[in-house]
This record gives C-alpha cells, sequence and structure tokens, in this order.
C-alpha cells in the first residue's frame, strides 16, 4: 500500500507593479508562509547586452523573485508571485504567466508611470487583471475616475484603493481577480 | 556577485552564499534533462519507491537526499529552490534526476485556460470558496 502524500493541484497568481510599490508586502500580507525567495540565473542571452557590459564572465548575475502561498485545501493551492516591471526582465515574464490564472497590478498615485509596463504587459498577452491603487501613505488626492484616466484603463478592469499591508484588502483584491474571471467572455484567440 | 532584485522591498540577506558553485552540485550539467518543470510544479516523495535501494544510491548528492525529506510533504518547484537556496534551474536538474529514478513525482500545474468558453468555473469557484476563508 502506498503512502506516498497526495499532491496538490497548483495555480499561480501574479502581483506585478513598479519598483517597491509594494509587491511582496501584498504577497505578505495574504500568503500563509512570510515571502519565500528563489533564484534565477540571468545569462548573458537572456539580457540586452548593454545590461552585462563590463561583467567578468564568471561573474553570476541573479534576479530574485519573493512568492508566497495560500493552500485552498489538501487538493488547490494558490501561489502568489511578485514580478518585476521593468521591460528587461520580461523574458522571465513568459515563464511566469504560464499557467497563471491572472494578475494584480499595484499602483502607487504618487508615481503612477511606474506601473504602465505591467498593464501594458498584461494587456498585451491577455492575461486578465485588476489594479490596487496602494493608499498606504495616506495622501491619496486623485479621485478613482482621475486614476483611471491616467492610468487608460479599460472600463471592464476592476480597480480597488487601500492599504495592501492589510490582509482584508489582500483578499479583496484577489476575490476581485477571480469574480472578473468568472465574468469574462470567452477568450479571443491569441497568438501564442 | 550582482543581485537586482525582482522584489525590492525585502534587503538582501546575502552572507549565506554557499562555496560550493552550484553546477558542481549537478555534475556539472547545466539544463535539465526534462523541460516540463514549471515553478508551481507540484513535488512528492515516493515513500515506497519500486526500488528502495535507489535512494542509498550513491549517485545521490547530499541535495538529493534534502530534496526527498523535503517533499515528503509536497512542495512546489519554487518552493524546494528557495528552501535549498539554489537558483532555480539547478534545482530542476537534481529534481529531474530524482524524477528519473522513480523516487520523485511531479505534478504539473492545473490547466487555467479552457479550448472555449472561458476559465474553469469550477476551479475559480473553488479558488473563491477558499480565498473568502482568509
Amino acid at each position: 500500500m502506498s503512502t506516498t502524500q497526495a499532491a496538490p493541484a497548483a495555480v499561480k497568481i501574479l502581483i506585478a507593479g513598479g519598483f517597491g510599490v509594494g509587491k511582496t508586502t501584498l504577497v505578505g500580507s495574504v500568503s500563509e508562509v512570510a515571502p519565500l525567495r528563489t533564484e534565477e540565473y540571468l545569462t548573458r542571452a537572456s539580457v540586452g547586452i548593454d545590461d552585462l557590459d563590463g561583467v567578468d564572465e564568471k561573474d553570476t548575475t541573479t534576479v530574485a523573485l519573493d512568492f508566497g502561498r495560500i493552500t485552498i485545501g489538501t487538493e488547490l493551492v494558490v501561489y502568489l508571485f511578485g514580478t518585476p516591471g521593468q521591460e528587461r526582465f520580461w523574458f522571465m515574464w513568459n515563464d511566469l504567466v504560464n499557467g497563471a490564472l491572472g494578475g494584480i497590478v499595484i499602483a502607487d498615485t504618487r508615481r503612477l508611470d511606474s506601473s504602465f509596463a505591467s498593464i501594458d504587459f498584461f494587456e498585451s498577452r491577455a492575461i486578465p487583471f485588476v489594479v490596487a491603487i496602494n493608499c498606504f501613505h495616506g495622501r491619496n488626492t486623485r479621485s478613482p475616475q482621475e486614476i483611471r484616466a491616467a492610468l487608460d484603463l479599460d472600463p471592464q478592469v476592476p480597480m480597488l484603493l487601500g492599504d495592501v499591508r492589510e490582509r482584508e484588502f489582500g483578499r479583496d483584491l484577489l476575490l476581485a481577480l477571480v469574480d472578473h474571471l468568472m465574468n469574462l467572455p470567452a477568450p479571443q484567440p491569441v497568438l501564442a | 556577485m550582482t543581485t537586482p532584485h525582482w522584489s525590492e522591498e525585502q534587503a538582501a540577506d546575502d552572507g549565506s552564499d554557499s562555496m560550493v558553485r552550484p553546477y558542481t552540485i549537478t555534475r556539472g550539467r547545466t539544463a535539465p534533462e526534462r523541460d516540463d518543470l514549471t515553478l508551481i510544479t507540484v513535488l512528492t516523495t515516493v515513500q515506497d519507491p519500486a526500488d528502495p535501494g535507489g535512494r542509498q544510491s550513491a549517485r545521490l548528492q547530499p541535495e538529493h537526499r534534502v530534496i526527498l525529506d523535503r517533499c515528503r510533504h509536497p512542495a512546489a518547484v519554487a518552493e524546494v529552490a528557495a528552501d535549498l537556496d539554489l537558483p532555480v534551474s539547478v534545482t530542476k536538474i537534481l529534481l529531474g534526476d530524482l524524477i528519473a529514478q522513480g523516487l520523485l513525482l511531479a505534478r504539473a500545474p492545473l490547466s487555467v485556460a479552457r479550448a472555449s468558453g472561458g476559465m474553469d468555473i469550477g476551479l475559480l469557484t473553488a479558488v473563491r470558496d477558499g480565498l473568502r476563508r482568509l
């Protein structure tokens, strides 16, 4: 008789946004474990040549990736991966988006432009996403309508305002994404 | 060693770098023999392998044994890599060795998109119900 423990099925949700906008904070607020970190090598072929100019070939360049998990039950686990907004990491996104349910883009009203790249990426790959306006600094003076216009969001993309340090907000964001996914029309064929 | 972190909120906790070059652990191999392992492929140690002697095989590195211990409770590739403090690509090579020897089972991620008609509503409902308990 086998005693091997049955493996749960896994799905993935991506947490994207600009530098320092709160991606790991959001992962940590809803994850059942403290955010874990793993690393992957950057190879010369993987990035623009100028990124590694002057780097000795013996040197190793890595990118770090923070992630967390939510166990839904014995049969299902949701993994949350913080993903970099910078375009030069997009080669890794191709692996990250493979099998992802969808994404959450975090934006900071003081520098909305830092989230443009993440929104562009999800839109260009037809990956459903919701937008989180992180208001932890408590100085949001722009209306939701103004923010939507500044981000050039499609009307059907959900946008929530809150504090990514709070578990309730993180949960609401994830639920908004799942509701959004359930309401989507049948997908159009997308070129691979 | 430069480490531009993807997620910047946490300070890098360097200083724990192994003195062993990672590809020494893989006996010089730099690419996994299988390309179907993703970050969230879930791994489980086989508790009663067909060849119990395999686990004592001299070909197993200490890292292999750590993986077998870790995956007694199912864990994703990314979790194993984080626990071993090894890059994902190196970890995948080691995992491939164990899968090939029948000591480890791999479960691919759920396919989230249906050929037609949107995503799997049953899956989404299960996720939603679970999130509501958070």
